[in-house]
């Protein structure tokens, strides 16, 4: 079995990179496809034999209320809604995060005054302030972006803020011996040290600002995702709800691979010396 | 003019011990200075502060009495005027080999052209030509070693502190790199101040060899070594004078080793 294995894989390289690897990759693409398929099938035949159809609804349901929800333009007030309301958050909660974490990491009289109070807050859960937020920014996009910028912010600012404080001491000084000022040494050692742990904040982030503003729609609003899923739930509509949950995941999943490719990008060095960002 | 570049004046060094309100005194009255393009050997046993010498030379530490002057001004600050050799290589792992070497000079604000040239050079020099491209990640132990003493060749510090930058090598390596430094230090004309703790290696490469005591640290001995140059670092006995040269500064090292203390 294996020795088949080694010789079609032999084989395979002997093509040369030409049809051999792309049909390895597509073979990998099905390999990687299949516990899903498998999935959707097994939904599809447990809906109404295993589990009324009513609680679960049915794969091809929800495709067919996908259709109906774009090609009549019913989803789009929402799509657009929401999608403000992640960019905005996501965007605040990282330059935030960024910004306090940097700041912090590199001045420990500042991080000793600070940091009992953001572990503190860190310790709160963030969706208990969803009420408070919506009546201090009203039911608009403002509450949102609010609850999720919130979200992303801690776990960006840990993130960079271990990031930079772990930088090697003999580093930051050796660069200081070679004629570095403040500025270059921020440029040149401080960001790209704290690359990868930005990228990991980053990344981390993305569903946490999802959460944020699904949470806050839910409490209440006018327009969104969040409110088409909560209405959908409310008027026992479970081919509404997965049809929402489908377009947040798309939501995640682009993000993902935005995110990837600027981490691919970013930490090359990382990835050429073996230890490559790990593909969440 | 003064040809002494580098003086170390009646150091002392004091460090608050851990857990006591007490301070630990690691170096002490510790004199020895350093001529124009002279070599400097620092031994002593481990723990004795070795380092520390060259942290204040760099300005990185100010020392508790005394004073180093770096040609006649006292070290005060950061002394970018000096080149310093860690023990690891701490190469930057996210810039290319290239861009590493090229960073001091890019921090000194020297222009694109003559940068490039200078890194050409220098990278030729140490043996490395071709791995510009090259992460350090890429690179053996004594590639980046080669690379963290041309990053400090290329901007041309007339002395070069050395904190035992051998020590990790393997004894093959370190016998080439040993060989090597002492042709870039003699064509550079830098003055070195070398810390380690290998007797054969203080005897081959220096002009000088400073024995220090165990903790707390004093200045055993500042020895002479006048054996001809270039020395042929592959087989040190063939060196002529070695042995009596070697014995000279083992005389003095005994006595801290058979004191027992391992620290």
């Amino acid at each position: 079995m294996s020795e088949v294995a080694s010789r079609s894989s032999i084989a395979s390289t002997r093509a040369g990179g030409g049809l051999g690897a792309i049909g390895e990759t597509a073979l990998q693409w099905f390999v990687k496809l299949l516990p899903g398929l498998a999935l959707l099938v097994f939904w599809q035949w447990a809906s109404g034999r295993l589990i009324k159809e009513i609680y679960v609804s049915k794969p091809t349901a929800v495709v067919a209320r996908l259709y109906e929800l774009f090609s009549s333009g019913e989803i789009y007030p929402h799509l657009w809604i929401t999608g403000q309301e992640l960019v905005l958050g996501y965007v605040i909660g990282v330059a935030g995060g960024v910004f306090a974490g940097y700041s912090l990491g590199r001045s420990p009289r500042l991080a000793r005054i600070f940091e009992p109070y953001v572990m503190a807050f860190y310790g709160i859960p963030k969706i208990a302030l969803a009420p408070l937020f919506i009546i201090w920014f009203g039911i608009g996009i403002g509450s949102k972006v609010a609850l999720a910028s919130i979200m992303v912010f801690f776990l960006v600012f840990y993130n960079v803020f271990a990031g930079v404080r772990s930088v090697d001491r003999e580093l930051v000084n050796l660069t200081l011996i070679m004629g570095a000022n403040q500025r270059q040494l921020t440029y040149h050692v401080f960001l790209p040290a704290a690359a990868p742990f930005v990228m990991l904040g980053m990344r981390l982030a993305i569903p946490y600002s999802v959460i944020g503003v699904i949470v806050g729609e839910f409490t209440s609003s006018v327009q969104g995702l969040g409110l088409f899923i909560h209405e959908a739930s409310s008027t026992y509509d479970p081919a509404g709800v997965f049809a929402g949950i489908v377009i947040l995941l798309g939501f995640v999943t682009i993000a993902n691979l935005i995110a990837g490719a600027i981490e691919r990008r970013l930490l090359r060095w990382r990835t050429l010396s073996g230890s490559g960002p790990i593909d969440a | 003019m003064d040809d002494r570049v580098l003086v170390f004046d009646g150091i002392g060094q004091d460090f608050p011990s851990p857990g006591q309100r007490t301070q630990i005194r690691v170096l002490d009255g510790i004199s020895f200075e350093a001529a124009r393009g002279k070599f400097i050997a620092v031994i002593g046993p481990s723990g004795c502060g070795k380092s520390t010498l060259l942290q204040m030379a760099a300005g990185l530490l100010l020392p508790t009495r005394g004073t180093v002057h770096h040609h006649g001004r006292k070290v005060t600050s950061i002394n970018t005027e000096v080149g310093f050799v860690p023990q690891q290589a701490q190469l930057l792992p996210w810039k290319t080999l290239g861009e590493n070497v090229e960073l001091p000079l890019v921090l000194r604000g020297v222009p694109a052209q003559e940068r490039q040239k200078r890194v050409d050079d220098v990278l030729g020099s140490v043996g490395l030509t071709g791995f510009e491209q090259h992460f350090p990640s890429q690179l053996s132990g004594g590639m980046q070693k080669r690379g963290s003493i041309a990053r400090t060749l290329v901007y041309r510090p007339d002395v070069i502190l050395m904190d035992e930058p051998f020590g990790a090598l393997d004894a093959q390596t370190r016998m080439v790199m040993q060989s090597d430094l002492q042709t870039l230090s003699m064509e550079a004309g830098a003055t070195v101040i070398f810390v380690t703790h290998d007797i054969t290696e203080a005897v081959l490469l220096a002009d000088n060899v400073v024995v220090l005591s165990q903790r707390p640290s004093r200045l055993l001995a500042n020895i002479a070594i006048d054996l001809p140059r270039p020395r042929n670092m592959f087989e040190p006995f063939k060196n002529p004078g070695f042995a009596a040269a070697y014995d000279a500064v083992w005389t003095e090292f005994r006595s801290q080793i058979q004191a027992g203390q391992i620290h």
